[in-house]
Order: C-alpha cells, then sequence, then structure tokens
C-alpha cells in the first residue's frame, strides 16, 4: 500500500493520472483509489494497493509538502474507511448493463446499496455508464446506487455531472 | 445585542469587528436604538407597520432568542398600497415572486430582461429579480448594460417590481442571489460589490480561510451601503445550496451573523426544475443535481444531500436537517423557490446568431428557433413561486416581507393562499396572531394553537389542471439555543407533530392544532404535498413518514410531484 498526492484539485485530474502512469504497468491485484482531502490545502490524493508492494518509485515525484495526504490516502484506504476506486479488479468487466449477481461475481465489489431505498436484489438490472467508482464505506468495497428511468439503477456518480455554469 | 458566538473563524485575517452590536448593522427603522422622533416619517411608518405584524426583530437579529421587543400581531398597521392584483389578506398583500433570474446579459442564458419580465408577469408574478453571473465581463460590461433595459421593463409593466441583482459567486462557496432596492446607486453598488467580492472576478472560488473571509466581508459591505443610504435595501439568499456540497454549515451560519438584515435565506427549492423530465435522450437530474463530492465540499455532508428531494434541496426538505438545526438555534433563515431561468423548456427561441459574450457582455437578442425539448428550466412563475406577505406593492413592503420571513413557497401552483398563525387558544380575531416568520412570546403556561387556513388551488395552474391538496404537514422542533459545533446539520427533536389529510383542490380548508401550554421554546412550520410521491425521511420514518421522495433521473415529472413548504413561526414562553 502506498499513498500519494500531486495536489491534483479534480477527481478528473487523479483519474487521468492514474490512468496515463498507473494502469500501464499491470500491477497484480491492483485497487487504485482517489480521496478527497482538505490538508495543506483541498485536493484529491491517491492510494494504491496491489499484490506484493507497489513500485516504490511512484512516490519519487510527491512533493514535501503533499506527503502526508498521501500518507493519510494509504491509512484510509488500508483500513478500508474511505476511498473511491478508479482501478481495481474486474472494472473493466462493469460495462452496459448488469444485473447486481453479475457485477459483485465480476469484480471486487462487495456490496450495492441505493440511496434513498432498501438495498437492491440481486437481479436489479445496473445501468453502468460504463462508469463504475465503489466507495470504501464499513470496511467494503460499496457501490452506492440511485434508481434510473425504466425500473433500473445507476451508480450514484455520473461520469459528466453539470458543471457549475453549464450551458442550460 | 452582541453576537456572542465564539471567534470560530480562528485562522481568519480579516479586520472586522465580530462584536459589533447588530443594532449598528441596522437600517434606522430596523434599529431599536434609534428613537422614534429621530426617524423620518417613512422611516416611522415602516417601524411601526413591523411592530405591529410582531416582526420587528425577528428577521433582523441573529437569533430570535435575543430580541429584545417583540410583541404579538395587530394586523396590518398603515402603509398600504395599491397592492398589485391581491387582496390583502391577514392584513397583508401576498405577492409572488423569484429572486433568480438569467438574461441575455448571462453567458449561459438567452433571454431579454422584458422576455423574462413578460413572461413573469403572464405567469402571475408581483416581482422578480435579475440575477445574472457574475464574472469578468459583467462586472465590466453587463452590470451596467443592463440597467437601462431594467428601467424600460419596469416602464413598460407598472404592475411587476423588477428588481436588479446578480447571481454572486459566493468566495469559497456556491451562488447567490445579491440584489438591491432601485434607487440612483443601484448599479454603483452592484458594481462595486462584483469587483471587490465575486469569486469569480476574484479568483476566490476555492474552500479556504481567506476566501470564506471576503464572502463574509461581501455581505458586511452590502449592509454598510443601505446603513450608508447608497441603498434602500441589499438581500442575500444561498442559491442551491446543497447542490456541490460546498455550502459548509458553518458558512451559513457565518453569512446570517455577518449581517443578518441582508443574509436572510437559501432556495428551499432550486430552479432547473424540468430538468428531470422524462425525455429521448439520457435522463437528467430535477435541478441539475447531479454532482458529488468534490476537494472543495464539506466532508461531512452525506450523499444523499447532492440529489433533491421532491424537488427541494436537501437541506430544506430533510426534517431534522440542516435548516431545522438553524431554526433550532433560533436563528431566523428563510426559504424560497425560483425558476433559475436560463433557457426554457419547449421554448421556441435560440441565442441570438453571431454573438460575442466575452467582447459584448451580452448575447444579441434571441431569434426564433427550434422547440427546446432538452432545456431544463420553467419560465418565471410557471412552476416555482415564492409568495411574500408585503404590506404594500412596493419594492421595499417585498424586502421587507422577505426580511420578515413571512414568505411560503409552492410548486405547480399547489395552493392559492396561506395564511398560518400562532395565538393564544381561542383568539379567533382576524386580524391577531403571529404571521410566518414572526415569534409570540407568552406567558409559560399559556395555551397555544397554530390556526391554518389554506385557499386550496382553485385554478388551473401553468400545465391547466387543477392541482389537488393531498396532506399537510405540521413539522415542530425545539429551540435549544446557539450550537457548539458550527457545522452541525442536524435538529434531533425536529419532527412532523401532525399531519392533516385533504384530498380536495377547490375551496378552502382550515385546521387548528393545539399545543396546549407551553412551557418550553420551540418553532413549528408547515409543508404540503399532492401526496403523488413519499418515503420516509432520512432521518427516520418516526421523525418523517410521509417526506419527500428522491428524485428519479430522467423520471422526475415534476408536476406529478408538488410540494408547498412554509417558513417558521417561534413561540417563546417566558
Amino acid at each position: 500500500m502506498i499513498g500519494l498526492s500531486f495536489g491534483h484539485r479534480t477527481v478528473r485530474e487523479a483519474e487521468h493520472w492514474l490512468h496515463e502512469v498507473v494502469r500501464p504497468l499491470g500491477l497484480p491485484g491492483l485497487v487504485a483509489c482517489t480521496h478527497l482531502t482538505q490538508h495543506p490545502f483541498p485536493h484529491v490524493a491517491i492510494s494504491l494497493s496491489t499484490d506484493g508492494e507497489p513500485p516504490a518509485g511512484l512516490l519519487a515525484g510527491v512533493p514535501v509538502e503533499l506527503v502526508v495526504a498521501g500518507e493519510h490516502a494509504a491509512a484510509e484506504h488500508s483500513t478500508r474507511r474511505s476511498g473511491r476506486a478508479v482501478l481495481f479488479p474486474g472494472v473493466a468487466r462493469l460495462t452496459g448493463v448488469l444485473s447486481v449477481d453479475e457485477l459483485l461475481a465480476a469484480s471486487a465489489i462487495e456490496r450495492v446499496t441505493a440511496l434513498g431505498g432498501v438495498p437492491p436484489a440481486g437481479d436489479t438490472l445496473v445501468e453502468t455508464r460504463d462508469f463504475v467508482r465503489p466507495l470504501w464505506a464499513e470496511g467494503r468495497l460499496t457501490l452506492v446506487t440511485t434508481p434510473v428511468a425504466g425500473g433500473r439503477i445507476g451508480p450514484f456518480e455520473v461520469p459528466e455531472p453539470t458543471p457549475c455554469c453549464a450551458d442550460h | 445585542m452582541g453576537h456572542g458566538h465564539p471567534h470560530h473563524h480562528h485562522d481568519h485575517s480579516h479586520d472586522h469587528d465580530h462584536d459589533h452590536a447588530v443594532g449598528g448593522d441596522l437600517p434606522a427603522a430596523l434599529d431599536p436604538t434609534v428613537p422614534e422622533t429621530e426617524l423620518s416619517p417613512a422611516d416611522r411608518s415602516r417601524r411601526s407597520f413591523l411592530r405591529n405584524a410582531g416582526l420587528l426583530g425577528a428577521g433582523t437579529a441573529a437569533t430570535v432568542l435575543a430580541t429584545p421587543e417583540l410583541a404579538h400581531a395587530h394586523g396590518n398597521g398603515g402603509d398600504t398600497g395599491h397592492g398589485g392584483d391581491k387582496e390583502p389578506k391577514g392584513g397583508f398583500h401576498w405577492l409572488a415572486g423569484d429572486h433568480h433570474i438569467h438574461t441575455q446579459y448571462s453567458s449561459d442564458a438567452q433571454y431579454r430582461v422584458i422576455d423574462q419580465a413578460r413572461h413573469a408577469r403572464g405567469h402571475g408574478l408581483d416581482w422578480m429579480v435579475v440575477t445574472d453571473h457574475g464574472s469578468v465581463a459583467h462586472a465590466k460590461i453587463g452590470v451596467e448594460k443592463v440597467n437601462p433595459d431594467i428601467v424600460a421593463a419596469r416602464e413598460q409593466l407598472k404592475d411587476l417590481l423588477i428588481y436588479q441583482g446578480l447571481e454572486w459567486n459566493i468566495p469559497a462557496a456556491e451562488h447567490a442571489t445579491v440584489f438591491v432596492a432601485p434607487g440612483r446607486n443601484e448599479v454603483a453598488v452592484l458594481k462595486e460589490f462584483e469587483n471587490a467580492y465575486d469569486g469569480s472576478v476574484k479568483n476566490a472560488g476555492g474552500s479556504s480561510p481567506a476566501n470564506e473571509a471576503l464572502a463574509i466581508a461581501g455581505i458586511k459591505f452590502l449592509g454598510e451601503q443601505v446603513r450608508r443610504r447608497r441603498v434602500d435595501g441589499a438581500l442575500f439568499l444561498a442559491n442551491h445550496p446543497a447542490r456541490r456540497g460546498i455550502d459548509s454549515p458553518h458558512e451559513v451560519r457565518a453569512w446570517r451573523d455577518a449581517d443578518p438584515t441582508v443574509a436572510i435565506g437559501m432556495e428551499g427549492a432550486p430552479g432547473h426544475q424540468a430538468a428531470g423530465l422524462p425525455r429521448p435522450t439520457a435522463g437528467r437530474n430535477r435541478g441539475y443535481y447531479d454532482n458529488g463530492p468534490s476537494a472543495d465540499s464539506f466532508a461531512g455532508y452525506p450523499l444523499e444531500s447532492y440529489r433533491t428531494w421532491g424537488g427541494f434541496d436537501w437541506m430544506t426538505a430533510t426534517v431534522g436537517g440542516l435548516w431545522d438545526s438553524l431554526l433550532a438555534e433560533g436563528k431566523p433563515w428563510w426559504i424560497s423557490a425560483n425558476s433559475d431561468s436560463h433557457v426554457n423548456y419547449l421554448d421556441t427561441s435560440q441565442r441570438g446568431p453571431g454573438s460575442n459574450f466575452d467582447l459584448n457582455g451580452r448575447h444579441d437578442d434571441p431569434v426564433y428557433g427550434p422547440l427546446l425539448t432538452d432545456a431544463g428550466d420553467y419560465w418565471p412563475g410557471q412552476y416555482s413561486r415564492t409568495h411574500v406577505g408585503a404590506a404594500s406593492f412596493s419594492y421595499r413592503a417585498v424586502m421587507d416581507g422577505l426580511r420578515a420571513g413571512r414568505v411560503w413557497v409552492d410548486h405547480g401552483g399547489l395552493i392559492s393562499g396561506l395564511d398560518v398563525r400562532a395565538r393564544v387558544a381561542g383568539d379567533r380575531r382576524p386580524d391577531s396572531g403571529t404571521p410566518l416568520g414572526g415569534v409570540l412570546r407568552v406567558k409559560r403556561g399559556t395555551r397555544v394553537e397554530l390556526t391554518i387556513d389554506i385557499d386550496l388551488a382553485n385554478t388551473p395552474n401553468w400545465s391547466q389542471f387543477v392541482p389537488v391538496l393531498g396532506r399537510v404537514d405540521v413539522i415542530a422542533g425545539q429551540v435549544t439555543g446557539p450550537v457548539a459545533d458550527r457545522d452541525t446539520f442536524t435538529a434531533p427533536t425536529a419532527r412532523v407533530v401532525k399531519s392533516y389529510e385533504v384530498g380536495k383542490g377547490t375551496g378552502r380548508v382550515s385546521f387548528t392544532y393545539a399545543f396546549g401550554r407551553v412551557d418550553q421554546p420551540f418553532y413549528v412550520r408547515l409543508r404540503g404535498t399532492d401526496g403523488n410521491r413519499t418515503a420516509p425521511g432520512l432521518m427516520g420514518a418516526h421523525v418523517d413518514p410521509f417526506g419527500p421522495a428522491l428524485d428519479i433521473a430522467g423520471d422526475a415529472d415534476p408536476w406529478k410531484d408538488l410540494w408547498f413548504y412554509a417558513n417558521p413561526i417561534w413561540v417563546l414562553p417566558s
């Protein structure tokens, strides 16, 4: 487990770094998470866990003032308290429409919950939008969902949220 | 009285005097330290009205608990005007309005001022506020250029009050409506404010103690302009407060406390209510509430806060949530409901072709265009309305009514009139009782009751049906005083204490809720619904058995999920 921070302002920037730098390494058992942190200023830190130790060379570029933010991210991830998984076993299979049971079987996600309602049944269909970002919560990798039109559910997080002054 | 709260912003560097007495920040009419004899005749009349309505102090003090002088209402104390087209009810002219409307002076909007104003009037509004986005281009050009358009619209539509305002990018936080009373300095004050305090102009959007301090300084600046009589009034209401989780509870409290004569409330329901309608393209969220936590968000907010519930913002929709936590403190903080109109659903116009917004500070006038099936907004007054009990049909009276919290809001014309009063039990005089936003002070042990008179919809709404009111909920909570943790966003004692089934859309219904002999301070507020979509509240079914349900992206027809909410009344036995 290692924690990193490059002061990315948004999860999108942090994800970009993960896709450019970490994914090509093909690390076995990789779970890469983003962590929102307020210290020393609001930004997005990163944690990586793998089978065995992640390459320590990745730590080389972390600015000294952000080392603590990275360490905090690693601690949150290792205790499974918080963190938002971007890369995790099975994520590539989570595309299109899957049942809850299929999603659980295909990936490292351990449970599926529903915002404002009872947990969905195993045969409930999940519209993944090809964008699935489960959260560490209460020790388990958890996908929070909301109902979507047509009696299905979808991940709480949408891939392209409305910017603050959108063209609407 | 002083604010009396601890300096939670210990890391701020701003030099403003937190310990300044609130009285010193008040316009003369509202300032109890200014003797009656020193007031102008207009201010004397204004104070008389406020006092007689039981309101002096309630909406202008940091907390109702410390209000020095409050009386029961005795109806309309004077100041009568022509009152728009509304009959006075309970001594007030109830004037419907919208404080969050964009025009071609916003980069993401398109309509002329007169377009919005004509539709507002056509949809039955009595007052509106033009709130184009704060930006470099707007501060340089738009804030001035829009004014002649507003002045012309005022001339053309005499029965509509049109305020000039701004959608302020609050430093370190969300957007807010800021507006001032019309007058020779309206543009100058808004322009100075925008240049000095807008989060976009000042590049101060991020969450930091320095930016939070800039927001406080901005609110104090507005109060100062009123005190110096540059403008007759200035108000602030936080817009779509929970949308991105960046209005932390301590910021909301700090805005209010910075100047309670200016920072008076928040949108209980955001605009963009058509955004969640079913449509062929991918579904959007009602209110465009589709974000999640970011690095600037308050970490304590749950994911539920990022979505709307029955069309309302989580801070307001949650019984026992953030709004109730402010009311339980005794902190006057009011809610509103607005269109946030930028581009309207099923309109047939488009932005002027060839516009150069950055150069001109505006888009060219709109032209005829294709049917806007993907737009997410309604015209002002078409769906969302903020009803203000005003002494007269005037700019000043609407601002006074807003400041007093004499306000209720509805969606889709669910009801047409609401008269709620806290009374000493048995008192049925039509001109007595404490109205919305007020404070009823009684001797401990007095029997107190709430009278509720509702004019049902009676007429078709703007989707051409007569809404049926299904249920009315009375919500009450203990007043427990200032919170130790300024980031508190729960109120454990708030709950629905009574529900009335109605099931009618025409006529008038009346209810009386008896509180019995009162010996502890509490507040009470009202909510009603068509009853089409309900779910147990987020604090549990024992708190709110039939609360608003989570709105579903792409499946949120707002006309089939109607609610009204009223601002609170406090009852303080002593």
